[in-house]
């Protein structure tokens, strides 16, 4: 008997305990999920009212628990808040007596209260509460301002949720549209804008109706003004509203009148924060629309970006600048020839702008100015000279050996770009000696032989392509020394296993010409 | 962008040199991700209360999700996360070395092949008899050939190889080292005999045929090396021996 061993009992505490960590846990995932959703889509929650309005100085930490991620019972808590607020503006719409407008807007502020007070508004429970048939009521023409104010914040953070939620409000669009319009007072517009964009952001479906109810002229109408973040709304909407990818929405915008003037003007002039949402329209014309962009390179605006590259030192601003510039270069066969012709101011000016770019300590601005260099280095033999002298080089041969793999790979375009001509008919583009031999003599083979070794198909090819513009253009055939030197017959012969064909036939192909039987048997 | 056009087998085997052209991406590309990421946590840090290192978190975590790497090895498939990851797991994974002679294999299946046909004088005595003992190099073929220039034939035929491919490569062995093996030619040294353990392949021929040579007219037609206890050509006739001084088939560097 005394070997029996009576298991013992866990005591019922900590079984309990194990199971509300368990629930912890899964929630802290579905939270965690939920926020990468949150910042990934591109929508925007609304917190504080448009125009400096709503009335209570917004904390985020109304609730004093350190801002901690909300449990479990916070967020029901919050859901039963959000029915019975919904029941009351029921009631309220119901209510015909006196003071009833009073009523309405109260019960419309507690809603869009809770709606906005954390990050993760109850959208599912005022929806399964019956809030937006009520909302869409009180959008109703003729509505006090302020009524209209509530109910069109309550649907732009209920448009900022999953896309079920979004579908839900199809039956408000073309009120949410209709009072985008002249008539509208600014900060009514302003918050249906703000709506439309969070709809727009959900997917082309959404998109494609906004546009058939006639969203982008009113829209547009609104960029046109001089200042105030109704422009700057506008603007971020827009960009959600022709994101594509079918095109016509770009090509709609740009021929609306006014609006070209008004992209000039606001790139030009105003402040960081509305020329970021402006640049960020001209990135998807530019990227969407040929006829966008041919009007666009006719006009003044590659100058004005130009200078803004140069000058701002806001992240937010550069990156939609230098990416419009980018698309502006890469889209158009005529750019390079038209406007960065040798000689110009603008010509003088885009490069010391890229190099600010390059130095940034910011990836992407570091990845997008080189890609842009690569296409500028496509061009003309003067281009590539042009790039050659400048001060971008030394950046270029360090960011090849030090940058994270994606900068690596387009500074490789750039430099590949360099020595090489642009083609001629059918047959093999010409080299560049002089430009190669100086390019290698600064220690870049090293980096290109590191992206032959690397999984990538693309950056494995571009390797190879610049392993045999060494192996073929180096003087007194110092090519194949140089490469062996380099590791780079040890580095192509891993492709005789390599899945991908063409890199397999790339590789015995060098190794074949430049490393055969007779390699090395001359030597001293 | 290009149109697809004909290509003639012709251009395929050309090599696809450097041509610089002009890159275009679609606004949704992979390639602007990273931006567009960015112009999110820009925007909404403060609608979202986003702390400094979840904004580094979702940085890093856009990078890799957008790797759908996989090892580009034959056969090897290996998910990776990063292309960071790519060497550490090719030195791991794909570096299988001979001992005898030093090359290097993906894969450890490959080295047993080549320890096989290269170093295994019992394989020889099997590929002589008319075994097909030439293995297919793709895994799951099994398919088995008679001689290497078979199995070689094979793997263009059937498998797409490039016809330069050659399994059993000439080193490409450092200046340092050829010239050790420029001298050890000149001078003949003991090691010949133990290269001899190293068959390539004419030497294979060359040894088939001169035995052949050697058997008299009433000896059965097809050759066998040693009998069933023996493991086979342990001791190659000095007369073979000599016939064909092996290549420097030097280590690798």
């Amino acid at each position: 008997m005394a070997d029996e061993i009576t298991p013992r009992r866990d005591p019922i505490k900590s079984s309990v305990g194990n199971v509300a960590a368990q629930r912890r846990r899964q929630h802290a995932i579905t939270v965690a999920k939920e926020r990468r959703e949150a910042v990934v889509r591109t929508k925007r929650l609304c917190r504080v009212g448009v125009g400096g309005g709503g009335d209570d100085q917004l904390t985020y930490d109304d609730d004093g628990d350190g801002g901690d991620m909300m449990i479990d019972a916070e967020q029901s808590i919050l859901e039963a808040q959000t029915c019975s607020a919904v029941q009351d503006l029921k009631l309220a719409m119901l209510f015909q007596g006196k003071g009833a407008m009073q009523k309405r807007v109260a019960a419309l502020r507690e809603v869009r209260r809770l709606l906005s007070r954390s990050e993760f508004p109850p959208i599912e429970a005022a929806i399964k509460a019956g809030a937006i048939p009520l909302l869409v009521q009180c959008l109703s023409f003729g509505s006090p301002e302020e009524q209209l104010l509530e109910a069109a914040w309550c649907m732009t953070n209920i448009a900022a949720g999953k896309p079920e939620e979004t579908k839900e409000l199809l039956p408000a669009l073309p009120l949410l549209i209709a009072h985008l319009g002249e008539k509208s007072s600014l900060p009514v517009a302003e918050q249906c804008s703000w709506a439309v964009g969070n709809v727009a952001g959900e997917g082309e479906e959404l998109r494609n109706i906004l546009l058939s109810q006639g969203a982008l002229p009113s829209l547009a109408r609104m960029m046109l003004r001089n200042k105030g973040s109704t422009v700057r709304t506008a603007a971020w909407a827009l960009s959600n509203l022709i994101k594509g990818p079918d095109p016509k929405a770009a090509t709609e915008l740009i021929r609306v009148d006014g609006v070209l003037e008004a992209i000039l003007q606001h790139l030009k002039k105003a402040d960081e924060e509305l020329a970021t949402e402006v640049a960020w329209v001209v990135v998807y014309l530019s990227a969407l629309s040929h006829v966008a962009t041919s009007m666009l390179v006719k006009s003044d605006l590659l100058q004005i970006l130009v200078e803004r590259l140069g000058m701002s030192n806001s992240l937010q601003l550069l990156i939609p600048v230098l990416r419009s510039i980018g698309n502006l270069v890469a889209g158009d066969a005529h750019v390079a020839s038209t406007v960065l012709v040798i000689g110009q101011s603008i010509t003088d000016s885009i490069l010391p702008a890229l190099i600010k770019c390059l130095e940034s300590e910011h990836r992407v601005l570091k990845k997008e100015a080189a890609w842009v260099l690569s296409n500028i280095a496509a061009g003309s033999v003067e281009h590539k000279k042009l790039v050659y002298a400048s001060e971008a080089v030394p950046l270029l041969l360090r960011l090849l050996v030090t940058a994270p793999f994606d900068i690596r790979k387009e500074v490789a375009y750039v430099i590949g770009n360099l020595c090489v001509a642009p083609s001629e008919g059918s047959g093999r583009p010409k080299l560049i000696a002089d430009h190669l031999v100086f390019l290698v003599s600064k220690g870049c083979l090293p980096g290109f032989i590191d992206l032959v070794r690397s999984a990538d198909v693309e950056a494995a090819k571009l390797g190879l392509q610049f392993i045999e513009l060494v192996l073929r253009g180096m003087p007194s055939g110092s090519g194949p020394k140089l490469v062996e030197k380099a590791d780079g017959i040890d580095a192509m012969e891993r492709f005789q296993f390599h899945e991908n064909e063409e890199l397999r036939c790339m590789a015995t192909k060098l190794v074949d010409k430049y490393f055969g039987v007779d390699y090395g048997v001359d030597d001293e | 962008m290009a149109t697809e056009v004909e290509v003639s087998r012709e251009d395929q085997l050309k090599f696809p040199y450097w041509s610089p052209i002009r890159r275009r991406f679609d606004p949704e590309s992979s390639f602007f991700a990273a931006g567009n990421v960015e112009r999110e946590l820009l925007a909404k840090q403060v609608a979202l209360d986003l702390t400094e290192e979840e904004k580094l978190q979702f940085r890093n975590m856009e990078d890799e999700e957008s790797s759908k790497l996989y090892c580009p090895l034959v056969g090897c498939g290996a998910h990776l996360r990063s292309l960071d990851e790519f060497e550490d797991h090719y030195t791991s994974r794909h570096s299988a070395a001979c001992s005898v002679c030093s090359r290097v294999y993906p894969t450890s299946r490959l080295l047993s092949i080549h320890v096989s046909e290269v170093h295994d004088s019992f394989f020889q005595a099997k590929v002589a008899r008319g075994f097909a003992m030439y293995e297919c190099l793709v895994e799951g073929c099994g398919l088995k050939l008679k001689s290497y220039k078979g199995r070689q034939q094979h793997l263009v035929d059937k498998h797409k190889f490039p016809t330069s491919f050659e399994f059993f490569k000439k080193a490409h062995p450092s200046k340092k080292q050829r010239k050790k093996d420029q001298h050890k030619q000149a001078f003949g040294t003991k090691e010949a005999a133990s290269r001899a353990m190293q068959m390539e392949e004419d030497t294979m021929d060359n040894l088939v045929s001169a035995v052949s040579k050697l058997s008299t007219s009433d000896s059965p037609s097809s050759i066998s090396f040693g009998r069933r206890h023996n493991r086979g050509l342990t001791f190659v006739p000095r007369a073979v021996r000599q016939a064909k001084e092996p290549e420097s088939s030097a280590r690798r560097s």
